[in-house]
């Protein structure tokens, strides 16, 4: 079983649309996946129709009163379970913080269906919190969505200064950077992009474009990949879903 | 985990299936008009997980023919394929996890085409308020492709977590008539309606009564093996997969063993004809086995070995493959002869009472006595055989003592196989755990030990035809691996016989062969 974060310390970069798209297009590729919807804001179970409640909260699912197999969602698509969220993840850092070994909790939590999936999402909220320290050490790559613009890069360039700075967690985390939202038209975004690219070779090729079709994903409340498979974003969650394979 | 439910659907399908819709408000998210070709290994393995495998050719889209695996109503893997795909062995079916998972499955085996059906396939879901699915309803209206319909059957499947959501519908399920729970699938149906052959188990398994006499014993072991050789007689001979011989071959090893026991049981003029008998044809079928499993091993000896050494062993592999298929040839001719062939009419008329074996007197001592009694003594024997000379090897014992052990084993293991039923199943699996454990690190032992020598002997073939250093130096490579599996399985050896050679595993030993008090003492002396 792989974990991978979508994760960015900045929010509206395109995480939520980002978990969810790539998730769909790897359980359609017949991988078990697992989608655990870690952003109070529910953003991720709102698109899969699931109500953003897990019996307990999260605390329950922290101290192991109540095992995380017993709050899966199936979804509407074979091979794509979900983990909703839940108001309570609002308070998840005070949570982890009262637990032994924080740290390690949330791959100990996951490890119990870890026989039952081939990846894991970790949709996450934007912060540098324990929460995301956490994630980190349970995660085997983040999934980092940064749009070419100033203040996204800028956060993209306190990750890796985190991640230079506490080896210890990060381990052998894989940071995985690709471009999210970009807008050909915008003659920033493309500067910006090329000059990152120079500068971070590593960043993944395939860009995720800003489009129409993603933002409909809200009113159909279903991945892009599902609504229009051929659409432009989703042949681009496809491509960098094989990117990120190639990586993993 | 999500629940899953299936029911044939009786009278008019199509009306009631219409009508049901409607009345609970199912939603159909896909309809399509199907030809439907359904794969299973010779064994039906994925029958018996309650699976099924099958190419599905959209009628009305024939270039979308996809292979799709399920279980449960639920898709475990699918792929698209081409109009020239047709499943074999594990390695033609698509690359991935999800199909990795039916590579498992199939192991060693050939998927082979069960049965064609047509199918009007629809899904529909059972939506709540938010417009999510809870539940999904497959419905099957098929046919054989002649056009004989076959059962309708509803499959209704609650999505994870949403499972009480499903009640109701369930609930009007059974209060309808025409509803009937079934765990039948629409292959299971057609092959029974066309009278397909039934799937040829590997697990041997035969009842015979505790109180039946040692003769009558003998004999329903021994025809229940020749029903298996038989079942398994036809893919050895046309070579459909490995397994179809290896099925044959412990058949006819088990025949020998329990010919071997068979001691004051059975006529001692025929115990002695056809154990040679069947000593031949045990014989026959050993260089194309050995040619089966050099064969299935090279995979695994590639990836042991590092990539450059790994593909400079490419002759290696065609030269198993050539060895393979000559001695193929040799026992396909060997089992199409008139000696085998007499064999197996002359075995079949000793099982029948029959020809020249018809009221031939017996004067086997054992013969009307208690099978269970006889059997106990068997057992007591060999598993003091096997006890003593355990305890006799150490670390410096050659390797001849821990192959003689491995005859020993498979001796004890063949008996409590072929007469297990005489005995509590709870007891015998304590015997039976710790010796299967015994025996597989024996056969490794065994196995890489002669596949070393084997390989050294290929090395040769090698060098004599010309090949390259490379691959002689891949092949010094791949036999000093199996000299590292054959040290681990020696180290190995100490701790399995020790377990095999427990108090709990001994007390098991004693319940089923009825050792006295005494007899128990001197066992552990």
């Amino acid at each position: 079983m792989k974990i991978l974060a979508t994760y960015n310390i900045k929010g509206g970069v395109g995480k939520t649309a980002s978990a969810v798209n790539l998730a769909h297009v790897a359980a359609g590729r017949g991988n078990r996946v697992l989608l655990w919807d870690l952003d109070p804001q529910g953003a991720a179970t709102f698109y899969f129709r699931v109500k953003p409640k897990v019996k307990g909260g999260g605390e329950a699912l922290l101290t192991g009163r109540r095992d995380l197999g017993d709050v899966i969602k199936g979804s509407d698509y074979d091979n794509l379970d979900i983990v909703p969220a839940d108001f309570s993840y609002r308070h998840l850092d005070l949570m982890l913080d009262e637990t032994k070994k924080p740290l390690a909790r949330l791959r100990k939590v996951l490890s119990s269906v870890a026989d039952e999936y081939d990846y894991v999402f970790l949709d996450c909220a934007p912060s540098i919190s324990l929460t995301s320290e956490s994630v980190f050490r349970a995660a085997d790559a983040l999934l980092v969505p940064v749009i070419p613009t100033t203040l996204s890069i800028r956060t993209f360039d306190q990750l890796d200064a985190f991640v230079d700075e506490n080896p210890d967690i990060v381990r052998k985390l894989k940071i995985l950077g690709f471009f999210s939202m970009a807008d050909a038209r915008k003659r920033l975004h493309r500067e910006l992009a090329d000059e990152l690219r120079q500068q971070r070779p590593e960043l993944l090729a395939t860009q995720i474009p800003m489009d129409t079709d993603i933002e409909r994903m809200g009113i159909h409340r279903q991945p892009v990949t599902a609504i229009s498979a051929r659409s432009r974003p989703a042949r681009a969650y496809q491509s960098l879903w094989d990117e990120i394979l190639e990586r993993l | 985990m999500s629940e899953f439910h299936k029911f044939v659907v009786d009278g008019s399908p199509d009306i009631e299936l219409e009508e049901l819709a409607i009345h609970l408000g199912l939603h159909e998210t896909e309809a399509e008009e199907l030809e439907r070709r359904f794969f299973d290994t010779p064994d039906g393995r994925l029958h018996a997980m309650g699976a099924t495998l099958e190419v599905r050719n959209p009628v009305e889209y024939p270039m979308m023919r996809s292979l799709v695996w399920m279980r449960g109503g639920q898709v475990l893997a699918s792929g698209r394929v081409d109009a020239s795909f047709a499943p074999g062995f594990a390695e033609t079916l698509p690359a991935g996890p999800a199909f990795d998972r039916l590579r498992e499955v199939i192991e060693m085996r050939r998927l082979l085409p069960v049965v064609e059906v047509r199918s009007r396939l629809s899904v529909a879901a059972y939506l709540d308020s938010e417009e999510k699915t809870n539940a999904r309803v497959m419905i099957d209206l098929p046919t054989l492709p002649d056009g004989r319909p076959l059962p309708a059957v509803l499959e209704v499947r609650s999505v994870r977590g949403y499972e009480s959501e499903t009640d109701r519908l369930l609930a009007h399920l059974d209060a309808r008539d025409g509803f009937d729970a079934t765990d039948l699938s629409t292959a299971d149906f057609a092959r029974s309606m066309l009278g397909a052959p039934p799937f040829v188990p590997s697990k041997f398994s035969v009842h015979v009564e505790v109180s039946a006499s040692s003769a009558e014993v003998w004999v329903t072991v021994m025809r229940e093996l020749h029903n298996a050789m038989i079942a398994n007689f036809a893919g050895t001979v046309d070579d459909v997969d490995s397994e179809y011989l290896h099925d044959f071959r412990v058949a006819v090893r088990r025949t020998r063993s329990v010919l071997q026991e068979g001691r004051d049981v059975l006529d001692a003029g025929a115990r002695e004809h056809f154990r040679a008998g069947f000593k031949w044809l045990g014989d026959i079928t050993t260089p194309t086995r050995d040619a089966d499993v050099h064969l299935l091993d090279y995979p695994h000896m590639l990836a042991a070995l590092s990539p450059q050494y790994a593909a400079a062993l490419a002759p290696l592999g065609e030269l198993l493959l050539d060895r393979q298929r000559a001695c193929q040839a040799q026992l396909a001719t060997d089992l199409r002869s008139a000696q085998r062939a007499q064999l197996g009419a002359e075995w079949a008329e000793f099982l029948a009472g029959d020809g020249p074996w018809a009221g031939r007197s017996t004067d086997a001592a054992d013969a009307d006595r208690p099978a269970r009694e006889v059997v106990a003594s068997r057992i007591a024997r060999a598993h003091s055989r096997l006890v003593r000379d355990g305890r006799s090897i150490d670390a410096q014992s050659p390797p001849v003592a821990l192959h003689d052990l491995r005859k020993d084993a498979k001796r004890l293991r063949y008996l409590l196989e072929c007469f297990g039923s005489l005995f509590p199943a709870e007891v015998l699996a304590v015997a039976v755990r710790p010796l299967k454990s015994l025996q597989d690190v024996l056969g490794e032992f065994q196995d890489t030990e002669v596949q070393a020598h084997a390989l050294a002997d290929f090395g040769r073939q090698l060098d004599d035809a010309g090949s390259s250093t490379e691959t002689i130096l891949a092949m010094g490579g791949a036999i000093e691996q199996l000299s590292v599996r054959s040290a681990r399985a020696r180290r190995e050896f100490a701790s399995r016989f020790s377990n095999f050679d427990g108090a709990s595993v001994n007390d098991a030993y004693d319940l089923l062969t009825n050792a006295s008090k005494k007899q128990r003492r001197k066992k552990k002396r």
